[in-house]
């Protein structure tokens, strides 16, 4: 890490902000990503370097955002105050405050080191090995990258918080593209871990070469109704469309109206949901949230009741819950919004995966999602198409090229009769979305 | 004297360092931005709190021989160039020429250009927009986020300075909740900020109208899309399967050039000069002037959208980027479809039995197996040649040559914007994109629920 150029810019911003009786917090992100992408037209490199800041003025239940690079930062306690009258007064909000013990000494970041490039050169050259392997020369790669980020980040209250942490990031995108009699099929398929040794490249390569192989090689799976086998990373997208159910206080009127008031379970007792920044396999490694808050765990739904709420400070303070920890910036140039550090339904009380698909005497496994999962929160309702294997006596019998999974929401995880011990997570929501396999017997398809 | 824009004020100096950065055999350019987006947040009863981010950058692009090098960095003034040159040239194994004369670029502490006032009566407008959207804000519930987009950029190329201009955009996302049914929106436009407060506000009042609760049988149906809806017909089918970063042969119909794959007649054109559309430009993100491309003429495949990396063919000014950290890319921006001779009654006559398509939400396609989805947002049933009771929301499904060949040899007579396509998202990458056609008939398209 090298030392800040511009030691005090950051204190004179926040001086100046926090005039007037304004409570200021200000937030510095220092970033840097490198990109190595091979195509069929040659390879390139992107190496991008960022710095921002980001101002909050507070004062009187209100509260006005400003952000820039470098060359406009000391406009920022300006451009804030001027928009401070014309945000409306919320319960809660205010200045977050420092926890009690909490160090107070300043803390300048510098720049983060360079990404290495043969590292990211090493990674894509495995996933094409291993893609080969999987689709046994019937599927090619049409675009592939990695990218292998770090930043650190800073954050200075008028009342006295004043800290900085770091995190790491590595992704591998990549475009397949699956060749048969059948016809052509290419898909988008998406990676990451915390650190770049971490890049799960033998698993990814394996679901790309499914995402392709299956819709081209499988036939439609004809059942009306079957025993359901979600793989984790299906249920993971499907579970982590839930996620805004426990922002705040956005949704008690959505949660209680699901729940019948808390008489009802939300889901299945088998299903515990948690939102844990520091959970092993996690693609976030948090250590703090884009308030300064130290992140933990959060369990939100326990055996099927809901239990917790994702807080940021005025959500905390409105309900009176303790601060979780989940303001998260997804930029800097965003102001702090609730979001999910890793969002995941606890495997815990699991069995082997092999055991649930022993237990479905006749099934589907859905092994990939072939669209965005379609849910409506509100409405209750879900549909999500995949494609993977018909099961008979526990046993995969024949590809299934798509099938429709729709109804619902509710009884389709109260309905859930077996989870697996196998948690992966994948990029969802605002940090990652995480679940073992899941089985719901005897649901409709189509 | 009148001050430069903070883009342009190191134009010579930029030069200069671009041209000594690259050696023979490379070619590439500078690029600049600046964004400056005013958000609310908003709900059904007015706006929340107010926001401003800008952000600036630079970014360094040097090709050679199918190989790509971009530095970016922070910062749209000398010193990010510099920078940005410096890292380039490292890692490119140049010498760059460093020879900076003038150096006028802003120092820390520099101020925003636009004035206080006029982002009051803008907030006005839109808290006056929302007022009208949400006359009885009962029943509905809304959580979005409103955003005024200003987006500056500049290239430099190794021989001049180009600048590309400046575009406004009102953009909306966000949810809308109303009788126990959720639906995303999005609203994007790029006309002048009161008429597209008062575009956004009907927007909103058509996006809480009750769901009707019905929607098509699935299977297969023919379908007429409303002038809106063809365009969004045309993008997904035509406009992506010729964009040419998928290679010559990459998508169902560059593998075809030249065969004839719809009616006679029937042309569609991507034109970036359209300046009414959401998508224009004058020069593309890598420099190249922008060129309306045929890509279908008479029916058949003429063209292909290209970027300076798009192997064996020349660009065509089409090299387009979301961002300064992000490659160009051969992207789409305004399709534009030619007028037939039918109304748009005469086409639901024609029709029979089908679905009438309003408006198309959001879709997909993959250009390499063919199939496409579009999911469609308003629609009504076509019974025995008359419009008849509106659908719930559904998806519709096909493949790209043979909805191209059951397209009927008459359409309609009436060329229209696109009110629901404003912004293209590729690879995690959005653009600004538009369009312009008239209505159309296709034959033995497939409808399929999309949630229920």
């Amino acid at each position: 890490m090298t030392p800040a150029s511009d030691d005090g810019l950051f204190e004179r911003v926040l001086e100046a902000g926090s005039t007037d009786g304004c409570g200021a917090e200000l937030y510095e992100r220092r970033g840097r990503l490198l990109e190595l992408t091979e195509d069929e037209t040659g390879t390139s490199l992107l190496e991008s370097g960022e710095r921002g800041l980001a101002l909050r003025l507070f004062k009187g239940g209100r509260s006005a955002f400003a952000a820039s690079g470098l060359a406009h930062a000391f406009s920022l306690p300006d451009q804030a105050r001027a928009r401070l009258p014309r945000a409306r007064t919320r319960r809660g909000v205010r200045l977050p405050a420092p926890a009690a013990g909490e160090a107070l000494e300043p803390r300048p970041i510098g720049d983060p080191p360079a990404p290495n490039v043969d590292l990211a050169r090493t990674l894509l050259t495995g996933f094409r090995q291993a893609l080969t392997s999987s689709g046994r020369g019937s599927v090619a790669v049409r675009e592939a990258s990695v990218s292998l980020g770090e930043r650190t980040e800073r954050l200075a209250t008028s009342s006295g918080r004043d800290t900085a942490w770091g995190s790491r990031l590595a992704t591998l995108v990549a475009t397949v593209v699956g060749r048969s009699t059948g016809g052509r099929f290419s898909a988008r398929v998406v990676g990451a871990a915390p650190r770049p040794e971490e890049l799960p490249v033998a698993r990814l390569a394996r679901h790309a070469a499914d995402r392709v192989l299956l819709p081209l090689q499988g036939r439609p799976f004809e059942a009306a109704r079957a025993d359901v086998l979600l793989d984790p990373l299906v249920a993971a997208h499907l579970v982590g469309r839930l996620a805004p159910l426990f922002f705040g206080d956005d949704e008690e009127v959505l949660l209680a109206a699901r729940t019948r008031d808390g008489r009802d379970a939300l889901a299945s007792p088998l299903l515990s949901v948690v939102d844990d920044a520091t959970v092993s396999g996690g693609l976030v490694r948090g250590v703090r949230d884009g308030e300064g808050t130290p992140q933990g765990r959060t369990r939100l739904v326990e055996r099927g009741l809901p239990s917790g709420r994702l807080t940021d400070s005025a959500a905390a303070s409105r309900l009176s819950r303790p601060l979780s920890g989940n303001a998260i910036r997804v930029a800097w140039s965003d102001a702090p919004r609730i979001g999910v550090t890793n969002f995941f339904v606890d495997p815990s009380p699991g069995v082997s995966p092999l055991d649930l698909l022993g237990s479905v005497s006749r099934g589907l496994y859905a092994a990939v999602l072939l669209e965005r999962p379609d849910v409506d929160l509100a409405a209750d309702r879900f549909r999500i198409v995949v494609a993977g294997y018909a099961v008979e006596k526990g046993r995969a019998t024949e590809r299934v090229s798509e099938a429709a999974v729709s109804g619902r929401l509710s009884e389709f995880l109260r309905g859930v009769s077996g989870i697996g011990d196998d948690l992966k997570f994948a990029i969802g929501g605002t940090g990652s979305i995480g679940s073992p396999t899941l089985l719901v017997p005897r649901w409709k398809l189509g | 004297m009148k001050e430069l824009p903070e883009l342009a004020r190191d134009a010579d100096d930029a030069v200069r360092l671009v041209s000594g950065l690259l050696r023979r055999g490379e070619t590439g350019e500078a690029f600049r931005e600046r964004v400056r987006t005013e958000s609310w947040s908003a709900t059904e009863s007015g706006l929340l709190a107010p926001a401003l981010s800008v952000e600036s950058g630079t970014a360094v692009r040097i090709r050679r021989e199918g190989r790509l090098l971009l530095v970016a960095r922070s910062g749209a003034g000398p010193e990010a160039l510099r920078d940005a040159v410096r890292e380039a040239g490292r890692l490119a194994g140049n010498a760059p020429f460093f020879k900076a004369h003038r150096t006028t670029g802003a120092a820390p502490g520099g101020r925003d250009a636009e004035r206080p006032e006029e982002e009051e009566s803008r907030s006005a407008a839109l808290a006056a927009a929302l007022a009208r959207a949400f006359p009885d804000p009962r029943g509905v519930t809304a959580a979005l986020q409103l955003s005024r987009v200003v987006t500056e950029r500049t290239v430099v190329t190794p021989r001049a300075f180009l600048p590309c201009g400046a575009r406004t955009r009102l953009v909306a996302t966000g949810t809308i909740r109303r009788a126990g049914a959720e639906r995303p929106f999005s609203f994007q436009s790029a006309r002048p900020f009161a008429e597209a407060a008062d575009a956004l506000a009907l927007a909103l009042r058509e996006a809480i109208r009750p769901v009707p609760a019905l929607p098509p049988q699935p299977g297969p149906v023919d379908v007429v899309f409303s002038p809106s809806a063809a365009s969004v017909f045309w993008h997904e089918v035509v406009g992506h399967s010729l964009e040419a970063d998928g290679g010559e042969r990459g998508s169902v119909l560059s593998r075809v050039k030249g065969a004839a794959v719809a009616p006679p007649g029937l042309d569609v054109h991507d034109d970036p000069g359209r300046a009414d559309l959401p998508g224009a430009y004058g020069v593309d993100d890598e420099g190249s002037l922008a060129r309306a491309v045929p890509l279908l003429a008479g029916g058949v495949v003429t063209g292909l959208l290209s970027d300076r990396r798009s192997g064996a063919v020349e660009t065509n000014g089409h090299g387009r980027t979301a961002s300064f950290r992000r490659p160009p890319r051969a992207r789409m921006s305004n399709l534009v479809a030619n007028a037939g001779s039918a109304t748009l009654d005469e086409l639901v006559a024609r029709c029979g039995d089908g679905i009438l398509v309003k408006e198309v939400a959001t879709g997909s396609a993959d250009p390499e197996s063919g199939r496409f989805v579009l999911f469609v947002a308003a629609a009504e049933a076509i019974r025995r040649g008359r419009r008849n009771a509106p659908l719930a929301p559904f998806a519709l499904g096909g493949e790209i040559l043979s909805a191209l060949g059951a397209i009927e040899e008459v359409w309609g007579n009436e060329v229209l914007p696109a009110t629901g396509l404003s912004v293209c998202v590729k690879g995690g990458d959005a653009v600004p994109v538009g369009g312009a056609a008239a209505a159309l008939l296709v034959r033995g398209l497939f409808a399929r629920t999309a949630r229920r």
